[in-house]
C-alpha cells in the first residue's frame, strides 16, 4: 500500500432505483493498521458528514457494520487497508434494500429468521429439568461449528441463489435452523424442518459455497445446509415407505422431522 | 478532501473488476454448467463426425470437467465438509487432468499424441 494516499470509491445513493446513485471518490492519507471503519469515520468526519454507514462495535463482534470492500462483502472494522490497493471500492450489501449509501435494510433478512423460528422452542420436559448435553457428545458436535453466527448478513450477501429467488432463506438461516434441528430439547422439530427443506429452503441451494468462503466467523453454512438435505431426505423416504407398508397413498407432503 | 466523483455505475462484465469478488466454487459452479451446454452442441458433431482428434479430446475433456465438478457436489452432499470444498476442488482437478492425459495416453496411436 502506498504511504502517499488511497482513494475511495464509494457507492451513494439509496439502491438502483436511485437516479442519484453514483461512486464518489474520498482521498485519505492512510495510517498504520489502519481498517475500512476508521477510514470511513475519518471520511465521514473530515470530508464529508452526509455519508451514510453503519457500524457498532468496532471491534468484530456485532458485524453491523458489513459491506463490500472491492466486490466482496467483509466486515468494515476487521479489513485493514493493507493490500487491498491504492483505489478501493466500497459498496453496501448486495441482496438486501439499500437505506443510504452503505447502510442497508436488515428486516428481510431477519424476516427470514422468524420464518426458520430461530429461537428456543424447548419442550415442557427440557423447560422444567435443566437438561445436558456432553460437550463431548455427537449433538454438540452437530451443533458447535455453527453456533456462533452473530448475523452480519455477509453470507446472505455472498449467495447468489438469494439474489435470483429473494424468497430463498438464505444460509444465516438455515444454519440458525440446523442448530435447532439437531438440539434434542427443542419440541419445534418437524415443523421447522419442514419450512427449511420447504419450497423456499435447503433445495434452493446450489452448492456454490460462497456463503463458506465468506463468513468472516469461519462457519460453513453449506455444510449445514448439505446436512439438513440429508435429513429431509432421509425424514421424506421413511415417510414414503412407512406410508407404503401401511397400505396407503404417500401424501406428497413436506418433509416431516425426526 | 473532497475529490472526484467516480464512474456512475458497476464495473461492465468485460472488466476483470466484475468478476474478481467470485469464489473458487462459484468458478466450479460456472464452468460445470458451461461444459454442459458445450457438451450438447459438442455432442451432436461427435456423433457425426467421431474420428476427429480434437473433437474427440474435446469432448473427454468436458466430460471429465463435468463430472468432477458433479462428483464434488456429490460428495460435498454425502458429508464431505464443506469448508474443505477448495481442497477438494483442487483434488479433483488434479485427477481429472491425470485422467484426460492416462485416457489420452492409451489412445495415443489413434489421437496422435504423445
Amino acid at each position: 500500500m502506498a504511504a502517499s494516499g488511497v482513494i475511495f470509491r464509494i457507492r451513494r445513493g439509496s439502491g438502483a432505483d436511485d437516479p442519484n446513485e453514483r461512486f464518489q471518490a474520498y482521498a485519505i492519507t492512510p495510517r498504520p493498521r489502519m481498517t475500512v471503519l476508521d477510514a470511513l469515520t475519518a471520511i465521514q468526519s473530515r470530508q464529508d458528514a452526509t455519508l451514510g454507514f453503519r457500524y457498532s462495535c468496532r471491534v468484530g463482534m456485532c458485524g453491523t457494520c458489513a459491506l463490500r470492500v472491492n466486490g466482496r462483502p467483509r466486515w468494515a472494522c476487521r479489513t485493514r487497508l493493507d493490500g487491498l490497493g491504492e483505489s478501493i471500492t466500497l459498496e453496501p450489501l448486495t441482496n438486501f434494500p439499500v437505506l443510504r449509501d452503505l447502510a442497508v435494510d436488515m428486516d428481510p433478512f431477519f424476516d427470514k429468521m422468524t420464518r426458520v423460528r430461530g429461537w428456543a422452542e424447548p419442550s415442557r420436559e427440557a423447560a422444567e429439568v435443566p437438561t445436558q448435553i456432553s460437550p463431548l457428545g455427537r449433538e454438540r458436535g452437530q451443533i458447535d461449528p455453527h453456533i456462533e453466527c452473530i448475523t452480519c448478513g455477509i453470507c446472505y450477501s455472498a449467495c447468489t441463489m438469494v439474489g435470483h429467488e429473494p424468497a430463498f432463506l438464505g444460509p444465516a438461516a438455515l444454519n440458525r435452523g440446523y442448530t435447532l434441528v439437531c438440539d434434542s430439547r427443542e419440541m419445534g422439530g418437524a415443523e421447522r424442518l419442514a419450512e427449511l427443506a420447504g419450497e423456499d429452503g435447503v433445495w434452493r441451494c446450489h452448492s456454490q459455497f460462497n456463503c463458506t468462503e465468506a463468513c468472516p466467523k469461519g462457519i460453513s453454512p453449506a455444510t449445514a445446509i448439505h446436512a439438513l438435505k440429508r435429513r429431509a431426505t432421509a425424514s421424506g423416504t421413511r415417510g414414503f415407505v412407512s406410508a407404503l407398508l401401511e397400505g396407503r397413498a404417500p401424501s406428497g407432503e413436506r418433509a416431516q422431522g425426526d | 478532501m473532497y475529490t472526484s466523483a467516480g464512474p456512475p455505475a458497476r464495473p461492465p462484465f468485460w472488466d476483470l473488476r466484475a468478476w474478481r469478488a467470485m469464489y473458487p466454487g462459484m468458478w466450479a459452479w460456472v464452468l460445470q454448467r458451461l461444459s454442459a451446454v458445450v457438451l450438447l452442441i459438442l455432442f451432436p458433431f461427435h456423433v457425426l463426425n467421431p474420428y476427429k482428434t480434437w473433437l474427440r479430446a474435446a469432448v473427454l475433456a468436458l466430460v471429465i470437467l463435468h463430472g468432477m465438478h458433479g462428483l464434488k457436489v456429490i460428495l460435498t452432499d454425502f458429508g464431505f465438509p464443506a469448508r474443505h470444498q477448495r481442497k477438494l476442488l483442487l483434488g479433483l482437478t488434479v485427477f481429472g487432468v491425470a485422467g484426460f492425459f492416462w485416457l489420452a495416453y492409451l489412445r495415443k496411436a489413434t489421437w496422435g499424441f504423445f
